[in-house]
């Protein structure tokens, strides 16, 4: 009998435990949570903490309030200037009123697959308008442009957009090839470049010190012509100084002199009388 | 009796382990954060603490000192060894070039409760950040530019956006440093950026090989210059001994002759003949009768020659 009392107090106490257990929630400080009750939404609760509810009734959801990164797929863009380019974007969003959230979208699947649509239709509608270079170089206040877009957009499924960015702009892999073949060729004309200057100094520096060369050389020459000229009109100072003192006798010496230069394997002809001799003058 | 004890002690064990379950430990460069029925009430630091079991209170455990990092456009596979993301690591530059670009963010968490209950995945969100304000500063200069003088600027720049970014976004993270690694040209274009170097290098070499052949033209020309120089002082010298020589003796013979003027004419024309004359291919002496009679000088002279 005490047994059986025992018994009947533990099954008692379990289902009352059960019950409590059931009766209860806890939100947690990430968390929003809906209560819904056959489908209909009853709460919303934003603060965390511990809640009531109606077992078995009543059922509740939860969902994140922390930002979510969702990085969108890349896609491809036609840019003002017809250029394609693959834009590479993410966007930080949260879920910023779970009544709307649920009431739409349900799931952060499908908010994901809205925000991808209407994020991409901003950014394919704002680079549109834009050339190529500007969406690569340009200040990024189209993106602002599209994370408003985006806001007022996504507003109606409780998601708020914090931030749409650009992760990366990429060419199409043909183009990217272009790309490649003209950096080749760029870096090829400005290596020519650089050995044609090298060349080019390199000339003149010779040539420079070819005409320094022959400057010097045409110096040396002139002042050696200079040189010679005052040793030469020396030599014919003396020579004058010296032969002036007796002209008849430096011209029967000098011809006396030549005779040792003409005679030598020439044919000669004298007279009979050998003091012809004292004639050759 | 007895099952009453062993149900007592069951029922306490139960509950010690029970309460055994609020007990937590935190390491030095954490800290807990402690939730009370979800809400977040305070913070401990590091040591052993104790909290009301599940489900009354609960703990996120969060490093707060340790540096964190993400890298762009690689992985560490593991340490010292790397794979390349080409899709990440390329970026257009300004001048619609393209270059390979690898860096690492480290980053630190200063406010673990922002850091935790406000974003689902902070390091993503560091990753992402630093990565489109990566491709921004890229996308504001010129391949050489980055290749060069701008890589340092361009770190700084994006350490700041990203701060900036992240404290816009209000997640409790310090980002401490942004450090671009391997800055090159892409894979298939480095050869042609790489004779660029090399034609610089050329460049050098020819000038340098023009210069050497200028320095040694010109001493060699000088050497030259001084030859010439030289020698022509040599010849003026030459010639002025020349003429002082000759007209020594032309003086000396000249003193001689004003002494005995008629003998030393004769002789020195007798000596002059007898010198010239045997070296003349050939004699022809005239007689009277015109006929021409050829002989040798050795008969005429009677000297020594042939």
């Amino acid at each position: 009998m005490k047994m059986m009392i025992l018994v009947f107090v533990l099954i008692l106490s379990a289902v009352a435990v059960l019950f409590i257990g059931l009766s209860f929630f806890i939100v947690d400080q990430t968390q929003y949570a809906v209560v819904l009750r056959f489908g209909e939404i009853r709460k919303v609760i934003s603060e965390p903490g511990l809640y009531v509810k109606t077992p078995f009734v009543d059922n509740v959801i939860r969902f994140s309030k922390r930002f979510y990164i969702y990085d969108i797929p890349v896609e491809k863009i036609i840019t003002l200037d017809k250029k394609t380019m693959l834009v590479d974007s993410y966007a930080i969003w949260r879920i910023s009123d779970p009544k709307k959230f649920i009431e739409s979208v349900r799931t952060v699947s499908l908010a994901l697959s809205r925000i991808d649509d209407v994020v991409y239709s901003g950014l394919r509608n704002t680079l549109a308008k834009l050339d190529f270079d500007d969406i690569v170089t340009g200040e990024r206040q189209y993106l602002s442009d599209i994370t408003e877009f985006s806001k007022r957009n996504l507003a109606d499924f409780g998601v708020d957009i914090q931030d749409v960015r650009i992760k990366h702009t990429d060419l199409p892999a043909e183009n990217q090839q272009a790309v490649f073949e003209r950096m080749k060729s760029e870096r090829q004309s400005i290596a020519a470049l650089i050995r044609a200057e090298g060349q080019k100094e390199a000339q003149k520096i010779r040539s420079e010190a070819d005409k320094k060369a022959t400057i010097l050389k045409a110096e040396a020459l002139s002042e050696a012509e200079r040189i010679k000229g005052t040793g030469e009109a020396s030599a014919t100072r003396i020579y004058a100084q010296a032969y002036g003192q007796d002209q008849e006798f430096y011209r029967f010496l000098r011809t006396l002199e030549s005779y040792k230069f003409i005679i030598p394997d020439s044919v000669i002809l004298i007279g009979e009388d050998l003091t012809i001799l004292n004639q050759m003058k | 009796m007895k099952a009453k004890l062993i149900a007592f002690v069951i029922v306490i064990v139960l509950l010690v382990v029970y309460v055994a379950t609020g007990v937590y430990q935190v390491d030095p460069s954490q800290v807990a954060l402690v939730k009370t029925f979800g809400k977040y009430t305070h913070t401990v630091g590091p040591g052993i603490h104790i909290h009301a079991p599940f489900p009354f209170q609960s703990h996120v455990i969060v490093d707060v000192q340790t540096v964190r990092k993400q890298e762009i456009g690689f992985r560490t596979v593991r340490p010292g060894q790397y794979v390349q993301k080409k899709e990440e690591a390329l970026i257009l530059t300004g001048d619609g070039n393209i270059v390979s670009v690898e860096a690492v963010v480290q980053f630190k968490v200063n406010d673990p409760v922002k850091f935790v209950f406000r974003v689902e995945n902070p390091e993503e969100l560091v990753k992402f950040t630093t990565e489109s304000a990566l491709r921004e500063m890229i996308a504001r200069r010129t391949v050489d530019e980055i290749l060069t003088a701008e890589r340092d600027r361009v770190s700084y720049e994006v350490h700041q956006i990203t701060q900036q970014l992240l404290d816009a976004y209000d997640v409790g993270i310090t980002v401490i440093n942004v450090l671009l690694q391997e800055v090159v040209p892409p894979q298939t274009v480095i050869a042609a950026f790489d004779d660029v170097n090399n034609a610089k290098q050329d460049k050098e070499r020819y000038i340098n090989e023009a210069l050497r052949y200028a320095n040694n033209l010109i001493p060699s020309v000088e050497g030259e210059v001084r030859k010439i120089i030289l020698e022509a002082e040599a010849y003026a010298q030459q010639r002025i001994l020349q003429a002082q020589g000759e007209t020594q003796r032309f003086l000396s013979i000249l003193k001689e002759y004003k002494g005995s003027p008629r003998i030393t004419e004769t002789r020195l024309r007798i000596e002059t003949l007898e010198e010239v004359l045997p070296k003349a291919k050939r004699i022809i002496l005239l007689d009277g009768s015109q006929n021409i009679t050829l002989l040798s000088l050795d008969k005429l002279i009677g000297g020594g020659g042939k």
